[in-house]
């Protein structure tokens, strides 16, 4: 795949959202747009896969590397599986064919994200990727929570979008280019403006990560949102937004300081994210600290890799690390979505559904970080880096808040495997109806949970490492 | 001559958009807010004048003290019924106030000792007809960023068409 087949996927996934706008015209509506778009999109996985590395179109604007690959896959894959889910869940309340258009158009934007090697371009694709996020965060019209969450969600993340924009404009002025490579080479030596435009521009991306401390949106908005939109916005346009973080990581490396601030977002989240998530009785707002702790670890690798003078182990081990959280987080909202949106709701999980409990488990464990799932792998290869390069202080802070973690992530288990019933709270609903295509889905996302730890040194090589 | 002309026309202009930017956020009536808000638009439009980008300057006057600044009137009107609810109150917070102080003083202290690069000048001071070429043509190079601003408009007109319409069939 070379020259303008690049972004074959792009084109595939935009005409899928196309054809979700119209989903009423199909028979089956819903279901089969839902459907219709997972194929979509796995058909769209085999052209990403086989991009040549290296290549630039668009006269630049566009180069795809091998983690790029990796990357457009992961989030292929996950929406697949999202699209798969919602084809038999759907919304409550709602339809949900526009819920599948607006996850698309917010992939494209992904996709494009992850080959952008120049600034206009990242930040129009990055609005891309995010405008449709606010409107699945308020997606049920009648629920005043989740609008009133989906406009703090708006209106913070459009603050920081100006933030980052006024950022961008500095850049230009001091290097007179808009492309990555160019401003890498141009930037050091342009003093503390230099440094200045760098923070400016990365406040917008650590907003969009939820890295402490512009994460106050997060636990509001998730907490609002229904859970099967918190299951797609915190993860899908997430995988992209690290990837592009690591691209201005590599175009900044050059600046002195750059390190120190990327170290004190990276303490700031695992402690801020760890401690908060403690006293969460709500899974939405616990899994939202528990993101913004996990974009600390991120960016553990990030800090490690800018003070070895730009160590690409580092920056691939936090692409490693965004995939093996992702694939997690993703299924546990899902189940989230099924069974009930508080921790109690989960009381009596491996009574009624033990195949989900034990999955949910595993997805847990994987997240705290135990061997031999996929976590595991991710934080070793995190920490490794953040030593070798002297970061001790900030390794000793991830592990110990790994521990922490455990404490809340238990808090799940207990409720699932321990708690006596009469702490259920009633359920009007009844019984979660059985469908196979969502089982399917949680089924995929637990296999490659697994995978992804296993066959850890195979990700790592697909991405590049030798 | 010319250039303390230019000086002259530049401080009038970059002095107008920001009074207009401190009586909007000082203004207790926010249709006063607007009014001013459109004062500080025109201002930056002529700044756009005086860099020789008409194109972007008669967008600027077109697009947003035209349509934005209507529209914002309009949203004014519809939500407002009475007069009193036009007008809001004024807090002054001091930790808002360090925090803005503090950043004036961290862009001074950089941009003070900034070193720009040394931009040769265009010859000619590229018209409307070159930005299109830019805009719209493979040759260019920009025509990506402008199909994907396509995208994001089509995506923010469904979600708030969304919102706006009522129950519908399922």
């Amino acid at each position: 795949m070379t020259g303008y087949w690049l972004i074959a996927p792009e084109v595939i996934v935009t005409l899928g959202a196309l054809i979700a706008l119209f989903g009423n015209m199909l028979p089956g509506k819903d279901r089969t747009t839902a459907l219709l778009s997972a194929a979509l999109c796995v058909g769209a996985t085999a052209v990403a896969w086989l991009a040549t590395p290296g290549e630039a179109i668009f006269g630049g604007l566009l180069t795809s590397s091998a983690p790029a690959s990796v990357m457009r896959v992961a989030i292929l894959l996950l929406t697949a599986v999202w699209l798969l889910w919602l084809s038999s869940r759907g919304y409550e309340g709602e339809r949900s064919r526009e819920a599948v258009a607006m996850a698309l158009f917010s992939v494209t934007g992904a996709l494009l994200l992850t080959h952008t090697t120049e600034l206009i371009t990242m930040f129009i694709a990055l609005e891309l990727a995010t405008i449709p996020a606010y409107m699945l965060m308020g997606y049920r019209r009648r629920d005043i929570h989740g609008l009133e969450g989906a406009l703090k969600y708006f209106l913070l993340s459009m603050l920081t979008s100006l933030i980052m924009l006024y950022g961008l404009s500095f850049l230009y002025g001091l290097t007179g280019t808009t492309h990555f490579g160019q401003i890498a080479e141009a930037l050091p030596g342009t003093g503390t403006l230099g440094l200045i435009a760098a923070v400016l521009t990365m406040v917008g991306l650590f907003s969009k990560l939820s890295a402490a401390p512009f994460h106050f949106w997060a636990p509001d908005s998730y907490a609002g949102a229904p859970a099967a939109s918190v299951a797609f916005v915190s993860t899908v346009p997430k995988l992209a937004g690290v990837l592009v973080l690591i691209h201005l990581v590599q175009a900044f490396q050059g600046i002195p300081g750059i390190e120190l601030v990327l170290a004190f977002a990276a303490a700031a989240s695992m402690l801020l994210g760890n401690l908060s998530a403690l006293g969460q009785t709500d899974t939405r707002r616990l899994m939202a600290y528990s993101g913004v702790a996990h974009t600390g670890y991120l960016l553990i690798g990030l800090a490690g890799a800018v003070a070895v003078g730009g160590g690409q182990e580092g920056y691939l081990a936090t692409t490693f690390y965004a995939i093996a959280y992702s694939i997690p987080s993703l299924a546990i909202m899902l189940v989230v979505a099924e069974e009930g949106d508080s921790v109690a709701d989960m009381t009596g999980l491996a009574t009624r559904r033990p195949w989900v409990a034990w999955a949910m488990l595993a997805w847990l464990v994987s997240l705290i970080g135990i061997p031999p799932l996929a976590g595991f792998f991710g934080k070793l290869y995190l920490f490794e880096t953040g030593l070798e390069a002297g970061l001790a202080w900030l390794v000793l802070i991830g592990v110990v808040t790994s521990i922490i973690s455990a404490a809340y992530y238990f808090r799940i288990v207990r409720a699932m495997f321990l708690a006596p019933a009469e702490e259920a709270p009633d359920r009007p609903a009844g019984e979660v109806a059985a469908s196979r295509s969502a089982d399917a889905a949680l089924v995929i996302a637990l296999v490659a949970t697994v995978a992804v730890g296993v066959g850890a040194s195979l990700v790592m090589r697909a991405l590049g490492w030798v | 001559m010319g250039e303390s002309v230019n000086t002259l026309a530049f401080l009038v202009m970059a002095l107008a958009a920001i009074g207009g930017a401190v009586g909007m956020l000082t203004s207790r009536n926010i249709m006063y807010a607007a009014f001013w808000l459109l004062w500080t638009m025109l201002s930056v439009g002529g700044l756009y004048l005086l860099l020789s980008a008409e194109f972007l300057a008669l967008i600027q006057v077109m697009v947003y003290a035209g349509a934005v600044s209507v529209l914002m009137l309009f949203v004014i009107m519809l939500t407002l019924r009475r007069r009193e609810d036009a007008v809001r109150s004024l807090d002054f917070s001091p930790s808002a106030a360090l925090l803005a102080a503090v950043f004036l003083g961290i862009m001074y202290y950089g941009i003070s000792n900034a070193t720009f690069p040394e931009v040769a000048l265009l010859a000619e001071a590229p018209n409307t007809a070159d930005l299109g070429v830019v805009l719209f043509t493979m040759e260019g190079g920009w025509l990506l960023p402008f199909e994907i601003s396509a995208l994001v408009l089509l995506a923010a007109m469904v979600a708030a068409v969304w919102w706006t319409k009522g129950q519908d069939r399922r």
